[in-house]
């Protein structure tokens, strides 16, 4: 990253810390001032509706340019991968502009020609190997999840974006489970990156965006490594069906299926033991959701109760853990136990309880009714999915 | 740890613009000595309710005929009372304006409150017929019991749930299930959308002006925006007349954008333009789509930028 862009994401977080102890009344308005003077930020920095509304147009922009190019010119397939790849530079150059500038930097519009350069390039490069090079689709696939890994890489090095750093994390584990031995890879890869990565969101030389990357990346590794370990995964033999080759595949020896079971059992407990004592929040998320599907994957082998009963149950245990953690930290000394605390801290509390509005309203809402009510009844979920209770079946 | 803020804590100490206590804690906090995990137990709130009420679903699914239709509806009769009375118990006083929860569960039993009764309404009259050929109307009641909570009880939350599903009452579907905003809806339930989404948004202009429970604002204002943009563009996309419909959208949108203005409402903004783009979109691609469109379409996004950027100088946003 350019040196004056990680001197501006330094102050913005600075900037944006004082904004939570304001909003919390911690700090006044006087010291409010005197933070923001003494960190000052040259970018203009739009709050998240406004860069999302600039990505969707640029990238609507960006779609019609290659659409006019394209119906204008009507290529061949090599042309046309050319056309791709000229226009993925042009993306990318434009980024590179737009990041260097305090006005443009973070309104949404760099992310987009970035994101879009680097499909761009991608597509034309599959195209090219594909079509020119008459490369077997096997192996262009093979070689454009490559150059992706490296694109996305090049991109989060360069303008420290971690969705680039989790896009090109994805892309490294889609090649390495092609390979013989993938699963093998998955593990050692995905330990080694966690190993790699595990101090970087803590070391004060990094950029901002680079800490966040990297927290990006922590979470990929820590997800091959349980993906790679689960014994469902084991036993379907999930991650072998990326090769192009698929052999047959013979019962799991029973001391595979063991060992799978093991660490299903040991990870997410191992991951939280982790976050508990490194208070990563990010990592103590991980770990709820590893466990969850470590609880998932002992149901479908072991059925200990029917559906509705282990639902109802999980719901109802997940809901008084909750209670019973919320209550614990309350009626802490000073509200917090071993460094967690219930209370919002600097966080935007009203921000979100308006995102968590959607969710809710997304997972509840009954279906609507239909136009002519006259239909013949049954418990249907057209007048509303068990009445919005979340089900969705008849009765 | 953030080591920026660490650093920064400790330089804005010694230059004795932050007290002791205040860098002592503010320290602790970007060290990561002192962490909140709020938003996590909201989440296990969430997934808990969630997982209960599919439960509990499944439950009368699978086992109504073992079980009866009595019991199933006397226990979830029972289980919302009690979650009801749990929150009736707690709550802080009504009030017109914004209450705070009195815990972070607060909503949550509410909501699952709230699920329970409907499902209970739900089943009852699917197997009792109370309403006969007018079934659908219990999803007005339930509608008109979230409304009611949403006020009493002060949760955008509900509220949310209960402007969807009073438009699911009449057919308008805002959830993820195919709905009439979907590709062919019938001109009724667009005509439906645009009627409810104007209530809406009428409802979000009264509560700021007659300061009842002005904080709904955004609740009413986003939800009656989607209805009446999205039943719009649809009407441009599917309709046969779609000419007078695209001018209808275009000057709804106008009108949107001038007035998020004066509110300083950028999401509302940000709406009008995307639905003015796509209807516009429409116009451009009537006929057999050539290269003109398509580099007309890209300068119309080069020119909805510009006036994105030249709003967002402008704007005071709230």
């Amino acid at each position: 990253m350019r040196p004056d862009v990680v001197a501006w994401e330094r102050a913005a977080e600075v900037r944006e810390a004082a904004e939570g102890w304001r909003r919390a009344g911690a700090i006044d308005t006087s010291t409010y001032d005197a933070i923001v003077n003494a960190y000052p930020d040259p970018c203009v920095t739009p709050s998240a509706v406004w860069r999302v509304l600039t990505a969707v147009m640029v990238t609507a922009i960006v779609l019609c340019t290659l659409g006019a190019l394209a119906l204008a010119t009507k290529p061949e397939a090599t042309a046309f991968s050319l056309l791709l790849l000229a226009l993925g530079a042009a993306a990318l150059i434009v980024t590179e502009r737009l990041e260097a500038s305090p006005r443009w930097a973070r309104r949404g519009a760099a992310g987009a020609t970035a994101f879009w350069g680097g499909v761009f390039v991608l597509g034309g490069l599959a195209l090219f190997l594909s079509e020119d090079r008459r490369i077997p689709w096997e192996r262009t696939l093979q070689i454009v999840l490559f150059a992706s890994a490296l694109i996305w890489a090049a991109s989060c090095w360069r303008w420290g974006s971690p969705v680039f750093a989790g896009l090109s994390a994805v892309s490294l584990f889609l090649v390495l489970g092609r390979l013989p031995f993938g699963r093998v890879l998955w593990v050692l890869i995905g330990a080694s990156l966690v190993g790699l990565v595990a101090r970087l969101p803590d070391k004060p030389g990094g950029a901002p965006s680079h800490r966040c990357s990297a927290m990006v990346l922590l979470v990929a590794g820590v997800a091959a490594v349980y993906g790679s370990l689960n014994v469902y995964s084991l036993d379907a033999y999930l991650l072998e069906r990326f090769q192009k080759y698929t052999p047959s595949h013979p019962v799991l020896p029973s001391w595979r299926f063991v060992l799978g079971a093991i660490a299903t059992a040991a990870l997410p407990p191992l991951i939280l033991l982790w976050a508990w004592t490194s208070r990563r929040v990010v990592l103590l998320d991980t770990s709820v959701v590893l466990l969850a599907l470590s609880l998932v994957t002992l149901r479908h082998y072991v059925h200990l109760a029917p559906l509705w009963v282990v639902l109802t149950a999980s719901g109802a245990l997940l809901i008084v853990l909750a209670l019973a953690v919320e209550r614990a930290l309350r009626h802490s000394p000073g509200g917090e136990r071993s460094g967690f605390t219930a209370d919002a801290l600097f966080s935007d509390e009203r921000r979100q309880r308006i995102f968590q509005t959607v969710p809710v309203v997304a997972a509840f809402t009954p279906a609507a009714a239909p136009a002519a009510a006259t239909e013949e009844k049954g418990f249907a979920g057209r007048g509303g999915t068990f009445g919005g209770g979340g089900a969705s079946d008849r009765f | 740890m953030n080591p920026d803020v660490v650093a920064a804590i400790g330089r804005l100490r010694a230059d004795t613009v932050l007290s002791g206590p205040q860098a002592a804690f503010f320290d602790r906090v970007a060290r990561r000595d002192l962490v909140s995990i709020r938003l996590e137990i909201r989440l296990l709130l969430y997934v808990g309710v969630l997982l209960l009420t599919s439960g509990v679903g499944v439950l009368v699914v699978e086992h109504q005929h073992e079980i009866g239709p009595l019991a199933i509806a006397g226990a979830l009769g029972l289980a919302a009372a009690g979650c009801l009375v749990w929150v009736a118990r707690h709550a802080l006083p009504f009030s017109w304006r914004a209450v705070e929860s009195p815990n972070v569960a607060f909503d949550y039993v509410l909501l699952l409150g709230l699920l329970l009764f409907a499902s209970d309404l739900g089943y009852v009259e699917a197997q009792f017929t109370m309403l006969g050929p007018r079934w659908p109307h219990h999803l007005l009641i339930v509608g008109v019991i979230y409304l009611l909570a949403a006020y009493r009880w002060d949760s955008r939350v509900v509220l949310g749930l209960a402007l969807t599903t009073l438009a699911a009452w009449r057919g308008v579907s805002l959830s993820v299930m195919p709905g009439p905003l979907a590709p062919h809806g019938t001109d009724d339930l667009r005509a439906n959308a645009i009627v409810i989404g104007l209530i809406y948004v009428a409802l979000a202009t009264l509560s700021v002006r007659l300061e009842r429970k002005a904080h709904f604002e955004e609740v009413f204002g986003n939800t009656g925006l989607l209805l009446v943009l999205g039943a719009l563009v649809s009407f441009v996309l599917e309709s046969s007349g779609w000419g007078v419909w695209l001018g209808a959208l275009v000057f709804i949108a106008v009108l949107v954008m001038w007035t998020s203005f004066a509110l300083g409402r950028s999401l509302y903004f940000a709406e009008a333009v995307v639905a003015a783009y796509v209807g516009l979109l429409r116009l451009l691609f009537a006929g057999e789509a050539s290269s003109l469109a398509f580099l007309v379409a890209a300068l119309l996004g080069a020119g909805a930028l510009a006036l994105i950027f030249a709003a967002h100088r402008r704007m005071v946003e709230r």
